[in-house]
């Protein structure tokens, strides 16, 4: 008796779980639906206009290191309009929903606020890996034309173009934090700092070691430990030298996005949570 | 679409394409009132050096050292372009201050981008020679595996006459894995015979090969020419002591030893003078058995 019991909480439970994830599922979808209607993926044309002139005339200004070139703007342009688009849309998709008065339909339905949150941040996450996606094939094939055939430098771009994803990504999550609290502006504002500021994370660190004062260096060895450290992420340099990153350092650094995402996620959870809407 | 819409569409559109011509037409004409840009902005430093530029780029800093790479190409050439009939050995004469800063920027924040250590170690040196050998050693520092670095730190040295230094730098190059067979020879050739014309041939030959960056490929091709022209006026010199042996004067003109010049198949021209590798006559120094470089010719003087 107690056995059909386990086994009938048990399958309510697999239901119950199956049930939040296609609602999470749903919620991107949305999010992903809305952002293609929101014509974002329109910056990949400007994308190729860059790619297709640099690919042209780059060979005359760069003293024969066009390869290089296209490799450094291609990727450093995937960045650039990928952190456009995590912070600009990111701050704007819990804000949108309450400015239109749609949260109020969305919570009416069995909808968890971090289930929300997740489907939200996962909608904008597809957005981005669609967007980085093209730009990475379009890189290639720059590279293919300006090398009239097979670049060894395309195979060694892609894993670059994965741990920038995984930057944007780490970044989406950062304006879903502090939108989930404060006004688009700001939460826009903060994101873009941290973006800064996880660039900088080496100079924190180097901050803390050179700092007499004990309070001082503890401060500053918090805030690097603290502050995402979006300096891993940055390979675009060595791949434009053929140079992958290890797989354990791929793997290290996707771990570690893992980890931090799920860290922000949850405050966000956590503070959207104690919102109140009337 | 009602007929008011599409008046209102073409009228429209019609602003838009008027308004963007006046536009660039105004543009044109004041560029036309504008005072003439001071001719010296071009040599103004660099407000930011390479470590804080480094700091300042975000992650983008591949992008930022291509930048500076090719301001570097567009600094010489604009330089170049600006000055007239200048030869590209004699860029010192060219008051190239930025490029040492530019190069020494770009390499900072790509210390592994080889180019502009390749640049500085050919064509720093006839502006800063300190400044190139400061340049490619820091490359070697960050790239102890890029055997290049040492064939331009090498060629430096050569150029300073330091022989040893340069053939120690060969040397050091020449173990690393990867690198060319020529470089076991040029340590040899530096030890042995540094000044010789052979081992300049040599390094400009590599040089040569090894450039992708256009002034560089010049610069190389223009120095064998200038070896090609040395070997032709030893010969000349030489027929010239035959000449004289068999007639007991130096000859005043070119059609004297014309004849002997054709049976040598020697290029000449309608005068007879023969030509130097870049298509210019040698002039003849009358009645003193000497020959020297047209003062058109493309041939580096020095």
């Amino acid at each position: 008796m107690e056995s059909t019991a386990a086994i009938t909480q048990s399958t309510t439970r697999t239901e119950s779980r199956r049930g939040k994830l296609w609602r999470i599922a749903a919620i991107a979808r949305n999010a992903f639906r809305e952002a293609v209607r929101d014509r974002v993926l329109y910056n990949l044309v400007l994308f190729v206009l860059l790619l297709t002139g640099a690919s042209v005339f780059i060979g005359e200004l760069s003293g024969g290191q066009e390869r290089k070139v296209i490799v450094d703007l291609g990727l450093s342009a995937m960045l650039l309009f990928g952190v456009f688009i995590a912070i600009f849309v990111g701050v704007g998709l819990v804000y949108k929903e309450i400015e239109r008065r749609t949260i109020y339909a969305v919570f009416s339905k069995p909808v968890g606020r971090g289930e929300f949150l997740v489907g939200k941040y996962l909608g904008l996450c597809l957005t981005l890996l669609v967007n980085v996606l093209v730009m990475g094939v379009g890189v290639s094939l720059a590279l293919l034309y300006v090398s009239r055939g097979w670049d060894p430098l395309i195979p060694t771009i892609w894993p670059a173009v994965l741990l920038i994803y995984m930057e944007l990504m780490l970044l989406t999550a950062t304006a879903l934090l502090f939108s989930s609290f404060s006004s688009p502006a700001l939460s826009a504002l903060l994101t873009f700092m941290v973006f800064i500021i996880g660039h900088f994370s080496a100079d924190l660190k180097n901050l803390a070691d050179s700092l007499g004062s004990s309070g001082a260096r503890w401060l500053f060895t918090g805030l690097y430990y603290l502050l995402p450290n979006l300096a891993n992420y940055s390979f675009i340099t060595p791949a434009a030298h053929g140079r992958p990153p290890a797989l354990e350092f791929i793997f290290g650094t996707a771990l570690y996005a893992f980890v931090y995402i799920a860290v922000i996620l949850a405050a966000a959870t956590l503070v959207f949570g104690r919102r109140n809407f009337k | 679409m009602t007929m008011n819409d599409r008046t209102r569409t073409i009228a429209l559109g019609l602003v838009v394409v008027i308004g963007m011509t006046c536009a660039a037409l105004l543009v044109r004409r004041l560029d036309t009132l504008r005072p003439p840009a001071d001719p010296n902005a071009i040599d103004e430093g660099l407000y930011v050096n390479g470590k804080m530029a480094r700091r300042l780029s975000l992650g983008f800093n591949g992008l930022a050292a291509d930048w500076y790479w090719m301001r570097s190409l567009q600094y010489v050439g604009r330089k170049i372009m600006n000055s007239e009939d200048m030869e590209i050995d004699r860029l010192s004469d060219l008051n190239l201050k930025l490029l040492a800063p530019l190069l020494d920027t770009a390499t900072e924040l790509d210390p592994q981008f080889q180019e502009p250590y390749q640049y500085a170690a050919v064509v720093l040196p006839a502006i800063d020679v300190n400044e190139a050998i400061r340049i490619t050693k820091k490359g070697i520092e960050a790239n102890p595996n890029a055997w290049r670095l040492y064939h331009h730190l090498g060629y430096i040295y050569w150029r300073q006459r330091n022989y040893q230094a340069a053939s120690d730098m060969y040397g050091r190059g020449a173990q690393i894995e990867g690198a060319r067979e020529w470089m076991h020879a040029m340590k040899a050739k530096m030890a042995a015979d540094g000044g010789s014309r052979e081992t300049a041939r040599e390094i400009y030959t590599r040089l040569y090969e090894q450039a992708t960056e256009e002034i560089i490929k010049e610069t190389a091709h223009n120095r064998l020419l200038q070896l090609d022209s040395l070997d032709q006026r030893d010969s000349l010199r030489k027929l010239f002591a035959a000449y004289q042996a068999r007639t007991g004067k130096c000859p005043n003109s070119w059609k004297e030893i014309e004849p002997v010049l054709r049976a040598l198949r020697v290029a000449v021209d309608a005068s007879g003078a023969p030509l130097d590798p870049s298509g210019a006559p040698y002039v003849l120094r009358a009645g003193v058995c000497e020959v020297d470089l047209d003062p058109n010719s493309k041939i580096p003087k020095k």
